[in-house]
């Protein structure tokens, strides 16, 4: 496993000390940690990545959850840590259960590419991890051999280097009796779950094919300062950049990839697929592409078709189609026969699922049964790469060869400073086994 | 372009109508009045956005006094005349403002309006766009939309306030309360809407020669005390519930399941049923150099 082995953070030394200083105001005092004080059924919570996602995060953990608190927290960037943290005091101004459950001091607030070691190292039970992808199998490697139960957001790689060390993660956590949940949280959306039920139970009959899609317009990106480095300019638009996003058919469209890998009850065997970047063509917006449409093979000749697309003034769709024997289903509310009678509607609860994915991980910790996704999203996050391949570089590209592949994305020493962007993907011309800048064009 | 699905409308109905309301029906039972006040110098016309093909139709609507209930009591409030939009505003408008399309240079104060954020996912729900009410809309996001507009047609748009919706709602529905009948032919309800919106101006025009007033996307406006209020129902509301006394406050379902912390200013998670019409004060038709 040599994944990760030679990746090296280097740390800009003064990114901590002005952070410390900024947000002392914006903190609890130091010395709340001491040991004593720490009540034994409370689940302490660190959190690495703290953009608006990982602040959305804290606080749904929070609603979610009664004994918990957030006592650390870590962002690569001073700014937007400070940022976070105005964010988090003002809904604890205005909801006092959070505020009681909000105990960042400022010995446990940190910055800088070795942020999530420091956050580690605190006394915490469980570990929210929210950064960009990139970063995420290091995170969850880190994680687990310190002993912590994670939130893991999605995906939770961008290559293949990176899947096997999240699935060599997942196999120590099981050992280790280590709860993970991931931020795919249709798989805690009681629709979801309820209309998956009944077509496991063979609904629609036999299924013979389907459809997901993620079509969007375009998404934000932020224009570059002259105080940023190619490095700090590529970060903070990790969107755009393979090694830190893995692409928007990684990075967004896994939701529906991983509802397919759901239903089917496996993940395909092979791909094939188109894509390219047509009206994102401007530097700013890195080399990723902007569409993607590929044919995933699953086993028994099933073929579910995917589409992802982030192009301004055309068609949206956020979805899932299933077809069977006997009838089909948009996977979440519905199930008609062919003809499009209506067979079963999802009339239930429907608790908002980004909160209730953190109350199923916290009452698995509790009933000491701790659910673990991590191999069900590493799968979804390898079949999204699959996915990717395909349309990168026009080949069939089936799962063994994928999982296998010499692929390893991330720039092999990532510090501020110059930092190229790799090439754009050619079909027919980029190579499935590359490296940060090798084998693109 | 014109808004799609937009039948053309005759000003000669709305006289008639306002004879028939104003001239031979006491007005006083319909909680309100018009003295149709400046509508002489107001006549329908329609709005280009500079830079592109995208237009929208604005109507009059006489001044008067109208009756507003709200969680202070009762109060009897004097409105101006306006030209209101004909349709909600649609996609085809909000995405020049929202993705900042427009083709010919803008003043520069119209370029300095902030823009909303990028949505993650899509606030259309993939339900129809061209032609489409814009919606998943916040407050901030629609009046943002207003500031815009003006600019870069140098007349001044805005969100109607609380009493000016009502009083054209009144004036619109013909008398209160209207018929089950008439709710199904000028508005998207629950009973007919499919659990979606329709493209504007799909159903039969109110009184006023207005679209979709009732139903839906419900609509924004500006209340006394500032806090985010929607008119009108939308295509979620029972039938019965499409009138000009619907009315709803902002609550936290509406955004819900935003995953962000803080929640986008621009943009509703849970919010489909939102949207808005603009309109405007008396002043100088467009193209007479006004």
């Amino acid at each position: 496993m040599k994944a990760n082995a030679g990746r090296h953070f280097t740390r800009r030394e003064f990114v901590h000390t002005t952070a410390a200083a900024a947000t002392a105001a914006l903190v609890l005092p130091g010395g709340l940690m001491a040991s004593g004080t720490r009540r034994a059924d409370v689940i302490r919570v660190g959190v690495i990545g703290c953009g608006g996602r990982g602040s959305g995060a804290i606080r749904d953990h929070c609603r979610a959850n009664t004994d918990v608190e957030i006592v650390a927290i870590g962002d690569l960037f001073p700014d937007r840590l400070e940022q976070a943290l105005r964010n988090l005091n003002q809904v604890a101004q205005r909801d006092e259960d959070f505020a009681s459950k909000f105990r960042v001091t400022e010995d446990s607030v940190f910055t800088g590419f070795d942020a999530y070691q420091r956050v580690l190292e605190q006394d915490i039970d469980l570990v929210i991890l929210a950064t960009p992808p990139g970063f995420r199998p290091l995170h969850i490697a880190a994680a687990v051999e310190a002993g912590k139960h994670i939130f893991t957001e999605k995906p939770v790689a961008v290559d293949a280097a990176g899947v096997r060390s999240v699935l060599a993660s997942y196999e120590l956590a099981l050992q280790k009796g280590l709860a993970i949940v991931a931020g795919t949280q249709r798989r805690h959306d009681l629709s979801y779950r309820a209309v998956i039920e009944r077509i496991h139970d063979g609904a629609i009959g036999e299924i013979t094919g389907g459809q997901v899609y993620w079509n969007q317009a375009g998404l934000w990106h932020n224009a570059p300062r002259p105080e940023w480095s190619d490095t700090e300019w590529q970060i903070r638009n990790w969107l755009y950049f393979t090694w830190l996003s893995g692409d928007h058919i990684v990075e967004q469209h896994v939701h529906n990839i991983d509802v397919a890998n759901w239903v089917m009850g496996t993940h395909p065997i092979r791909a094939v697929g188109m894509g390219g970047r047509q009206s994102r063509t401007a530097p700013e917006f890195g080399h990723i592409y902007d569409h993607f449409a590929v044919d995933f093979e699953y086993p028994n000749g099933v073929h579910i078709m995917s589409m992802a697309r982030q192009v301004d003034g055309t068609a949206g769709f956020v979805g899932e189609r299933f077809f069977g024997t006997n009838g089909r289903t948009n996977a979440e509310t519905r199930i008609e026969r062919l003809d499009g009678t209506l067979v079963y509607e999802y009339d239930g609860d429907d608790p908002n699922a980004y909160v209730q994915e953190h109350a199923d991980l916290v009452a698995s910790i509790r009933a000491g049964q701790p659910i673990n996704e991590l191999r069900q999203v590493a799968e979804s996050t390898l079949t999204a790469i699959m996915g990717r391949e395909a349309a990168y570089t026009g080949a069939e590209v089936t799962w063994d060869q994928m999982l296998a592949a010499d692929q390893d994305l991330m720039p092999p020493e990532i510090r501020f400073g110059p930092l190229e962007v790799p090439p754009v993907a050619v079909p027919g011309t980029t190579k499935l086994e590359r490296r940060w800048l090798e084998g693109w064009a | 372009m014109r808004i799609a699905g937009v039948k053309t409308f005759d000003w000669r109905l709305v006289a008639m109508v306002w004879t028939a309301l104003f001239a031979a029906v006491p007005v006083a039972s319909a909680q309100t009045t018009g003295q149709g006040q400046g509508l002489a110098d107001m006549a329908p016309y329609r709005e280009t956005i500079p830079g592109t093909g995208v237009s929208f139709e604005m109507i009059p609507v006489p001044g008067g006094t109208v009756e507003v209930t709200g969680p202070a009591g009762t109060t009897s409030v004097e409105v101006g005349p306006l030209w209101f939009g004909a349709t909600e505003i649609t996609w085809d408008a909000y995405d020049i403002f929202s993705l900042s399309l427009a083709t010919e240079p803008v003043d520069p104060a119209a370029d300095a309006v902030a823009r909303p954020s990028r949505p993650y996912g899509t606030p259309d729900y993939g339900w129809g766009h061209a032609g489409f009410p814009a919606m998943s809309v916040t407050l901030a996001a629609a009046e943002a939309f207003c500031e815009w507009l003006s600019l870069v047609t140098g007349h001044r748009y805005r969100l109607p306030t609380e009493a000016e919706w009502l009083h054209a709602a009144t004036l619109a529905a013909g008398g209160l309360p209207m018929s089950a009948e008439r709710a199904d032919e000028i508005a998207w309800h629950a009973g007919n809407a499919g659990g979606r919106t329709h493209a504007v101006a799909d159903r039969e025009p109110d009184a006023l020669g207005l679209y979709d007033l009732f139903g839906n996307v419900a609509e924004w406006v500006v209340s006394d005390d500032g806090s985010p209020v929607t008119r009108g129902g939308s295509f979620r509301s029972p039938q019965a519930e499409v009138a000009a006394g619907a009315r709803a406050e902002q609550d936290p379902s509406w955004t819900e399941r935003d995953p962000q912390l803080p929640s986008s200013r621009w943009w509703l998670s849970d919010g489909p049923f939102v949207g808005f019409r603009v309109v405007r004060e008396p002043g100088p038709l467009p193209g007479t150099g006004g």
